[in-house]
This record gives structure tokens, sequence and C-alpha cells, in this order.
């Protein structure tokens, strides 16, 4: 079964077996890089004889920012903060944005999982790591992986809650990405 | 005639298969051994076979029959990026081995694309020196038709793979083509894609056989691993060589891993019981791998004997 709410894909002309595979190849791209979750519906136009690769997706809604209290458990301490760290994936983000914030001789890592701050601001709102724009990276690289590989000339244009890539081995005119446009705009009505 | 074979085993003993081949006037084409176990491609004398199989029962060994021993394929891929690599490309490639061929990988610089797929003078030659080739193509139909220039000027037959049904007549330079393989993003493990892989072997053993029998109706003068086991004892450098297989043996000569220009002149000097040297019978010349040292052996009609 699908992840996703829906997902259609076309390919002109008599290409039935590559629009499959075309699908299973970008659920095994997709999963690989985690990021099917967030990609609610996904259309793929593909024009064989353009040829043209093109991909529209609506995003489910937008991924908070990772904050300290998510990677950590924070308590006052004796003569400042402490944080016990829970997540350790982002550690190298989190020492980052603290020794920015308090300088590096306030922040101290006595073990390897806690780090204490020598400061009565409490640290808990700051923000560690803009897990979204990483998600819009992410994606951005999959879309590549996912598209033929002589298509080099590619644009992406990418809004809060939707994605358009499209690639062509041709230049890529206005009129053509209009055109394109139009041809998925026709497959979401459908 | 000599029967390819692959002998897997323990490490233990296995230089008694090596002395039995030998004695019964069989060549070893390749050794791998990998920690505490031992693969060998032999070519035996069919009418010795039950021989060898009797002694290797004895050891505990395992002896299958490798078709493709003693060949060199090339498997060819529109380019080395991860839209072609590693998942059919490497599949394709391990299988080959197993089946006793010595398999090289080789991506063009800029195969991709329909209008903008192109195979330069380099890369055309460097394939031509192996025995067959095998293009991996992807999903589209029309993208696989319309790729035919890479592959139009290569003289040795070409395996052609991709995902749908096309029919042979829709590619007449192939000499066969290979359905449901195409671009996939995980390795091959059902049973019908490890199927797909038996077939691209047996299409590859299909292309051997018929550079075989055209070699038949002018047969070389000698054979090139009686070549092989002359230059190894008389160019004894080859050793020393880092490859992991210093000599490579094709259907019609072989591929000597040790500089051109310091080896040409003893590897041309190598001399048989007959009273012949290899550069009377034989082209040496540079290879387009590296600079190593290209052999092709001369047809019967060119140096009038045969032994």
């Amino acid at each position: 079964m699908d992840p996703m709410e829906v997902f259609k894909i076309e390919v002109t002309g008599q290409e039935d077996f590559g629009r499959k595979k075309y699908r299973e190849l970008i659920m095994d791209i997709l999963q690989d890089l985690g990021l099917i979750r967030s990609i609610g519906r996904l259309y793929v136009y593909i024009d064989v004889m353009e040829p043209i690769f093109a991909v529209y997706g609506l995003l489910r809604s937008g991924i908070p920012p990772l904050t300290v209290k998510d990677v950590g458990d924070v308590m006052k301490a004796e003569g400042g903060y402490q944080i016990k760290i829970n997540d350790e994936e982002h550690m190298a983000d989190l020492l980052r944005v603290l020794w920015d914030r308090y300088g590096r001789e306030r922040v101290e890592q006595p073990v390897r999982d806690v780090v204490i701050i020598a400061s009565d601001t409490d640290p808990s709102g700051l923000m560690v790591a803009d897990l979204e724009a990483e998600f819009l990276q992410d994606l951005t690289d999959g879309l590549i992986r996912v598209a033929p590989e002589g298509f080099r000339n590619r644009r992406n244009e990418m809004t809060k809650d939707s994605f358009f890539f499209i690639a062509a081995e041709e230049t890529l005119t206005p009129e053509l990405i209009a055109k394109t446009k139009e041809k998925v705009r026709e497959m979401e009505n459908a | 005639m000599l029967e390819p074979v692959m002998f897997t085993g323990g490490l233990y003993k296995h230089d008694l298969v090596i002395e039995l081949v030998e004695d019964l006037g069989g060549y070893v084409l390749q050794k791998n051994v990998t920690q505490s176990e031992v693969i060998l491609l032999i070519l035996i004398p069919s009418e010795d076979k039950p021989v060898l199989e009797s002694l290797i029962k004895e050891l505990r060994g395992e002896l299958v029959r490798a078709p493709l021993a003693g060949t060199e394929v090339a498997v060819v891929t529109p380019t080395l990026a991860i839209h072609h690599l590693p998942h059919t490309a490497c599949d394709i490639a391990e299988y080959l081995r197993r089946h006793g061929s010595k398999t090289n990988m080789i991506g063009l610089a800029r195969g991709v694309g329909q209008e903008i797929a192109q195979i330069n003078e380099y890369e055309t030659s460097l394939i031509n020196e192996h025995d067959a080739a095998v293009f991996i193509f992807g999903n589209f139909k029309e993208c696989i038709k319309r790729k035919e220039s890479l592959y139009r000027n290569i003289s040795v037959p070409v395996v052609v793979t991709g995902g749908p049904e096309i029919s042979k007549a829709e590619l007449p330079y192939a000499f066969e083509y290979v359905s449901s393989v195409g671009r996939v993003a995980h390795r091959a493990r059902k049973a019908t894609e490890i199927g797909t892989l038996d077939r691209i072997v047996e299409a590859a053993g299909r292309a051997l056989d018929k550079t075989r029998a055209e070699m038949a109706k002018d047969p070389l003068t000698t054979s090139p691993p009686r070549v092989m086991d002359a230059v190894r004892e008389q160019v004894p450098d080859v050793e020393l060589s880092y490859s992991p297989l210093p000599i490579a043996l094709n259907l019609n000569g072989l591929r000597v891993k040790l500089p051109y220009d310091s080896y040409k002149d003893l590897v041309g000097a190598v001399s048989f019981d007959e009273g012949v040297k290899l550069g009377e019978i034989a082209t040496v010349r540079p290879s387009r791998m590296k600079d190593y040292i290209l052999v092709r052996i001369l047809p019967a009609s060119e140096t009038g004997f045969v032994f």
C-alpha cells in the first residue's frame, strides 16, 4: 500500500513498463532517504519524446524546528543550567548553538551526555536545527537521484507546502515549463 | 577438448589439484585465495575430468562448469553515477564472474541522455579488447532504441539489457536483447530477478560461442592458455604485477599486465618447444587499458601452421 494519499505517474507513448518501474524506483529512493512520510501527494509526468521529467508534490504540514528541550532535559543547576542529552544525533549542532549564544568559556561538557552552562538565561527555547531546511535539501537530492541522469537542465521551485521539479535534456524555456505545469495540473484535476 | 571448470574448496591440499591439472595437460587460469578458501578457474581435458572429480571429492571441494572461463566481458553503463550503479551493474558483473568470466566494469564519460549520448574512440577500442560486452540501459523503450549509437561501432558481440520487452528486429546492432533488467534501486534478490541474470549469462555464453565458431573456421596458431603458461614461465616478473590477475585471457589472445615499453621485447621473445617465438605467431602491441601489453595470436591462415 502506498504511504501517500495520491501518487500518480503519467508517461507518454507506449511505455507502460517504464511507468510501473519508475513508480517502484521513486518509492525505493524516497524510502531510502526517509522522505516518504512528509509527502502527501505526488504527481510525476514523463514525456519520453520531448524528453522531459517533471514531479509535482504537496508536502504534509511543516516540521517545527528542533529546540534544545527536544534533544535533552534542561534542569536548573547551581550557578546555571544543566542539559542531559537524550538525542545525540544533533550534539554537534547543539554545542555550536550554545557556544554562539553563551561563549565557549561558559559551556562545559564534563561527560559525554551532559552539558553545563554557566548562565542565568534558560536555553530551552534555543533553536538547534532547522529540520525543514534539512528536509528540503534531502528532497532536492532525492529528486535529482530520481530524474534520469542525462537530464542535466533542472529547475526546482519550492514553497512551504509544495514543490515542482522539472528536468530536461534541452534548454528549459518558459513555454516548456508552462506547458508541463499545465499537464501536471490536468493530472491533479483528473 | 579443454573444458572450463571452477573449483571451490579449502586451502588445505589445494596444490594437489593444481599439480593434477598440470599433469593432465590442463591449465590453471586464475587462483583466488579468500582466507581459508580457494577458488580455481581451470581448463581440463574433458576425457580426464572424472580423475579430477574424484580427487576433489576426496578433498571435500566442489567442481562446477564455468562456461565463461578464459574470456573477458565488459559490463558497460552509461556513466558511473548513482543512477546506474551499484545495483544492476554490480549484480550483472558479479553474476558473470561466478560463471568464470573475467569482468571489467566500464562507465562511459558521456553515455547519458537520448540526444546527447555519445561514446569516444578510446572507449570503443577499450571495449573491443574484450570478447563480449553487456550494455545496461534503462526502462524506456524509446531511450533504449535511440542509444544504439553507443554500440553501433563495437566489433565484439553486444548483449543489450533493459527494462521493457523489445523485439530483436528493433535493435539490429545488438547481438541479443535481455528484458526486465532496467534501472532499479535495489539488489536482485527475487527468483525472477536472479532468473534474468541467468538469461544475461546465457546470452553472453551464446555471444562467445558465436565468436568461437567464427574462429574455428580459421583456428589460432596456438591456444591462449598455452601462451599464458609460456609467458608465466619465461617472464617471471609478471608474478610481481600488483594486479589480481596478472595475465588476463581472451578468446584470441591475452593481456599481460606489465609496462609495455620495458617488457614488450621480453614478451615477444617468449619461445615454445616447437622452436617459434611469440613475436612470430602473434602481434604484441600496447593495450588501451593502462600501459599493459596486448597479445593477439595470429590465425593459421597468416602463419601457415598450428601447434
